[in-house]
């Protein structure tokens, strides 16, 4: 036993699967340690992009610092006319006929660029919507605005900012304050999902309600395929003939379409995160009982259980110690790949809108769905919303298969380099 | 003395193990097989057996590898030609190799008479395929194999029948040298007797010049082999003729096993099973002195300081050891007095 | 036809006819099972908004008529089965008076379109990489391995939305959703045609990828058993090309990767609905996938059980071809 674990931990392939998938488990269990707030808090409303946000009101009262960078004012200009900005500015200047040979949107081409704008930029040419390409009302008003921003930036002059009751104070452009002075910053890594809910503690929440998910439904699915197989493959004849046809029925209709169908008959309001697993796991096992039935085929005319059988051993006693010892290996396989496709069922129940109908525990699925029913793919194009989910599950079956592929070379020599 | 078929020189080769250790299963080889005669080779699994018939082939893939001395077969030395030469020209015409598991030689998916083209045509023989079933059907029936054995898959023949397909194929073009390693180790004893008889009727009829037999089952040995070779660690401890071997071992460990698998049967003694404690050295790295010296109750402390040489000690006849023959065989007859 | 033969093939039959069976019992029964009473959603959804409990009442039971559900659940089934021989399957509820066939008709052409090129496409392209992997090993199997471990670990419907997300939406090579153009009217022309062609691209790619890299990982593994095998060895001593051994490890290795084949068009409807949802493809799935949110019984029958017949019938027709084809299991099955 020690060292059939000693062989499975020197394989690489099931440590690293090992590792991947402890970092994830530890960050699902430490996690909540350092955030407590409630992972379906709603902070904000709709996508909020991944990033530090500062309050205005406490940023404008945290003590200020002195600061000279030198690269401040580029880095002002270049955050204040943003790429698509350029572009115009660079279409007008082609339309102008000005020479635009060596002038890019680049930062480092945009001094070039507003030398060009301020030498070429004719507000009254512009009213009168001269320039082709630049006639509407629209494009009119954006080239000014346009022009309007550059001046503003470029002056870099002290707003005035209330600070306190009615106190006018000037704030200059070498102010700073401190992050952490601010009295509330919030840090969002992933942003926020459609209800303005924090991603990251969303997702460690949904990792950990789907892999309990898995958990039950591998659990479920195993010990179900485990006493199907034995039955099936010990006992033989008629109990075989029966067992193996109702595989063979969950084999042929799609356990995808059964899945629908049972998980649709059993009712909205029963649809918690228990059921789903159960579902999933009763919808699953049959592969598992397959294999076992072939494995114990192969084991129930051995001369030790022959011996067994002779001694008088009772059934449950020869299954007990003569046959499990030699499938263990082969079961713990068959639960790992049992989890990760649990997993897996419970996001695509999920994403069809057949998932967990609860208010109270996010899942990987139900992420997608929301991410899926708000647009986040397209209209919204939040990124955060749902890559991070498709990453984590797609890491949670890739560490549980290399764990796998790991143990199958242990135990299947053939497999071996 | 007849023509020599065969004459293998200091025959080196060695296995490169994942660790990239070097293992040397056929250390400094030498041996010799007349035309119509044929050789034992005879040792416990892990002796090197199985090596050495894959490196008197001659044609070396990864983890095996050549290393030193001469194969040549019938005046021809085969031990320095390319691979694809070896293949085309030595391969089945020079040198018959028929496998261990000899069950599952045969792809199961191709006809037989289907794989006698593919083996024919890799020689590049000017041959019809209408030729070649030709020649196989008659071949088939020489040995005694019914023509429907050619036109099926492996997989649908019984294992006796497989066995004499695999051993018929590799005989097809009438090698020079035929190996054979365990070749009925896996058959019922019908089958067994089968096999051997038919090996020894194709060297009779000439279609196989010479054949080197291994196996661990000396009693097999004694009944098929003109002379029976002793492996140990990748050495050859003794050699004699299969009478001289069976009845007067000299080297300890051919004597032990001798002993531990002789079976009491019509023209040999009744002699006790005793097995030879202990197991062979680890040839990544081989003793400094002689190999069996660990397992040898005859051992004294310089044996395992100097290596020995194998020595002539009569007409045909080689040992390794450092006592003397004259030793060795007053000890034997004490202890065979005293049982 | 030998006798084990014969034997094989009925017991193939008898078995696919006691499964075919149960399978339409399971369909018909399960989406019964589903709470909600769909008469009531249409008829709430139908009459106007100031008629009398009477004339609702009136109205319900003309709709229970129509759909035979005032029949007993026997008499139900009967019907089932007489819409389904004569291929009807009854009428919509969520769509009446369209019937289920109209809807089915128009969905399944788009799906068997999308589905049958892309499994072939995954299992070829999975199985030369899985082979090639097995055989260069070295850097082909050290690198391609993981990545395909990796790339079947991807959900179908990750790879779907990356693929969107990437192409269509950010890219915008192309369009995201739908078979072709919605302003087009379905005609044979080229305008169409090549519009039908672009939509096709991400759904299409989204199955095929998903499906290499389990059928890389499932060959590979096979190959490298085949390597092994002795009659590699043995050939190789009989002088055989290396060229021709390959061969030889290559067909056998793929052999039993057809029952692989049967396997993924059985679990490629479980990823081809999310594919169709995802990119609102007017196949089957999607139909399926409204059908499960109206609660429209008859369709989601009929496409269960015309998934669960594809199926069926692929696997059937597999095993004998297999037997056919693949000496070893002709002798395992027919002695």
């Amino acid at each position: 036993m020690k060292n059939t674990l000693k062989n499975v931990f020197h394989s690489p392939r099931f440590l690293v699967g090992f590792i991947i998938f402890m970092v994830i488990l530890l960050t699902v269990l430490i996690y909540p340690y350092f955030v407590t707030r409630d992972p379906l808090l709603s902070l904000g409303k709709g996508f909020l992009a991944p990033g530090t946000y500062l309050s205005v009101y406490d940023a404008n009262n945290a003590p200020t610092y002195r600061m000279e960078l030198p690269e401040a004012a580029i880095n002002r200009l270049e955050s204040a006319i943003p790429t698509e900005d350029r572009q115009v500015m660079l279409d007008f200047l082609k339309v102008k006929g000005a020479d635009v040979s060596g002038v890019s949107t680049a930062n480092d081409s945009l001094d070039d660029l507003l030398a060009l704008w301020k030498a070429n930029y004719d507000e009254a040419d512009v009213k009168a919507s001269k320039y082709q390409g630049f006639s509407t009302q629209a494009q009119r008003n954006k080239l000014r605005r346009l022009n309007t921003s550059i001046l503003a930036s470029e002056q870099a002059s002290a707003m005035s900012l209330s600070k306190g009751e009615g106190d006018a104070v000037a704030v200059s452009d070498t102010d700073y304050i401190k992050v952490n002075e601010v009295a509330n910053a919030v840090s969002l890594p992933l942003g926020t999902d459609n209800f303005g809910r924090d991603t990251l503690t969303e997702l460690v929440k949904a990792t950990g309600v789907s892999l309990i998910i898995g958990l039950i439904a591998g659990t479920v699915a195993t010990l179900l395929g485990l006493v199907v197989g034995l039955l099936a493959g010990y006992v033989g004849g008629i109990v075989d003939d029966i067992l193996m046809f109702i595989a063979n029925l969950f084999t042929v209709i799609p356990g995808f379409v059964l899945l629908i169908l049972i998980y649709y008959s059993v009712g909205q309001a029963a649809r918690g995160i228990t059921t789903c697993a159960l579902v999933i796991g009763f919808t699953s096992w049959v592969w598992t009982a397959r294999s076992v039935r072939s494995q114990v085929i192969s084991l129930r005319n051995r001369d030790h259980v022959n011996l067994s059988k002779l001694s008088g051993h009772s059934l449950f006693r020869i299954v007990l110690t003569d046959i499990l010892p030699y499938i263990a290996s082969y079961v713990v396989m068959a639960f790992i790949l049992q989890v990760s496709s649990g997993i897996l069922a419970e996001a695509q129940l999920s994403l069809l809108g057949l998932g967990p109908k609860t208010t109270d525990v996010p899942t990987l699925g139900l992420m997608m769905n929301w991410a899926k029913l708000f647009g986040a793919y397209t209209s919204s194009n939040a990124w955060w919303a749902y890559f991070p989910v498709i990453g984590v599950i797609a890491l949670i079956s890739f560490s549980l298969n290399l764990m796998n592929t790991g143990l199958d070379q242990v135990f299947n020599p053939a497999l071996r380099d | 003395m007849g023509k020599i078929m065969l004459e293998v020189n200091q025959l080196t080769t060695k296995y490169v193990t994942r660790a990239n250790e070097d293992v040397y299963a056929v250390d400094h080889v030498s041996l010799k097989i007349e035309e119509g005669k044929s050789l034992g080779i005879a040792g416990e699994s892990g002796c090197g057996k199985s090596t050495l018939a894959l490196s008197l082939i001659g044609y070396y893939f990864p983890p095996l590898h050549y290393m030193s001395g001469d194969i040549i077969i019938d005046g021809k030395n085969i031990s320095g030609l390319d691979p694809d030469t070896v293949r085309k020209s030595v391969l089945g015409t020079d040198v018959a190799y028929i496998p261990q598991a000899a069950m599952n030689a045969l792809n199961p998916t191709r006809k037989v008479y289907k794989f006698i083209e593919d083996v024919i045509h890799a020689h590049g023989l000017d041959m019809t395929n209408k030729d070649i079933y030709d020649m196989a059907h008659k071949r088939f029936e020489e040995v005694g194999l019914p023509e429907e054995a050619l036109l099926k898959h492996s997989v649908e023949l019984s294992g006796g029948m497989r066995q004499r397909v695999v051993i018929a194929i590799s005989t097809i073009l009438n090698p020079k040298v035929l190996i054979a390693d365990e070749p009925s180790s896996a058959l019922d004893v019908t089958s067994q007797k089968m096999v051997i008889k038919m090996m020894r009727e194709m060297m009779d009829k000439g279609m196989v010049k010479s054949m080197i037999f291994i196996t661990h089952e000396l009693p097999l040995l004694y009944n098929v082999t003109d002379d029976i070779m002793v492996m140990y660690a990748g050495q050859i401890v003794e050699k004699g003729t299969a009478k001289q071997m069976v009845f007067d071992p000299v080297h300890p460990y051919s004597r032990g096993l001798m002993r531990s698998i002789l079976v009491p049967e019509a023209g040999t003694r009744d002699v006790k099973l005793t097995a030879i404690p202990g197991t062979p050295p680890n040839l990544k790295h081989p003793p400094a002195g002689c190999r069996f010296a660990d397992r040898c109750k005859y051992a004294v402390p310089a044996c395992k300081v100097n290596a020995m040489p194998i020595m002539e000690f009569e007409d045909n006849r080689e040992y390794r050891c450092g006592h003397s023959v004259q030793h060795l065989r007053e000890v034997y007859e004490h202890e065979d007095r005293a049982e | 036809m030998s006798k084990g033969m014969r034997k094989y093939f009925k017991k193939k039959i008898f078995w696919f006819i006691i499964t075919f069976v149960a399978a339409v019992i399971l369909n018909f029964l399960l989406p019964r099972l589903m709470p909600g009473d769909p008469v009531n959603a249409i008829v709430g959804k139908n009459v106007s908004p100031g008629a009398s409990p009477e004339q609702v009442q009136e109205q319900i039971a003309f709709y229970q008529h129509q759909f035979g559900l005032d029949k007993s659940i026997f008499g139900q089934f009967f019907d089932f089965v007489v819409n389904a021989f004569k291929g009807t399957f009854g009428v919509s509820y969520s769509q009446y008076p369209r019937t289920v066939a109209d809807i089915i008709g128009s969905g399944i052409w788009w799906t068997l379109a999308l589905q049958i090129p892309a499994i072939l496409v995954g299992w070829l392209l999975g199985n030369l990489l899985g082979a090639v992997a097995a055989y260069r090993r070295g850097i082909w199997d050290k690198v391609l391995m993981p990545v395909s471990l990796f790339m079947s670990a991807i959900p179908a419907f990750g790879a779907a939305v990356i693929l969107l997300v990437i192409f269509a939406v950010n890219l915008g090579w192309a369009p995201v959703n739908g078979a072709y153009d919605p302003g087009m009217i379905p005609a044979f022309n080229w305008n169409f045609i090549s519009s039908v062609i672009s939509h096709y691209q991400l759904p299409f790619w989204s199955i095929v990828l998903i499906s290499i890299g389990g059928q890389a990982v499932g060959m590979r593994s096979m190959s490298i058993y085949e390597l092994n095998a002795d009659y590699v060895k043995y050939s190789r001593f009989l002088g055989i090309k290396d060229g021709k051994i390959v061969r030889y490890v290559f067909r056998n290795a793929m052999l039993p990767q057809v029952t692989g084949l049967a396997m993924s068009i059985g679990s490629s409807v479980g990823g081809a609905l999310v594919a169709e949802t995802i990119f609102s493809y007017p196949g089957l799935g999607t139909a399926m996938y409204n059908a499960i949110v109206s609660s429209d019984y008859p369709v989601i029958s009929a496409c269960t059980l015309i998934i669960t017949l594809m199926v069926l019938i692929a696997s059937f027709m597999l095993d004998i071809i297999y037997a056919f084809i693949d000496p070893r299991v002709k002798a395992a099955q027919f002695d």
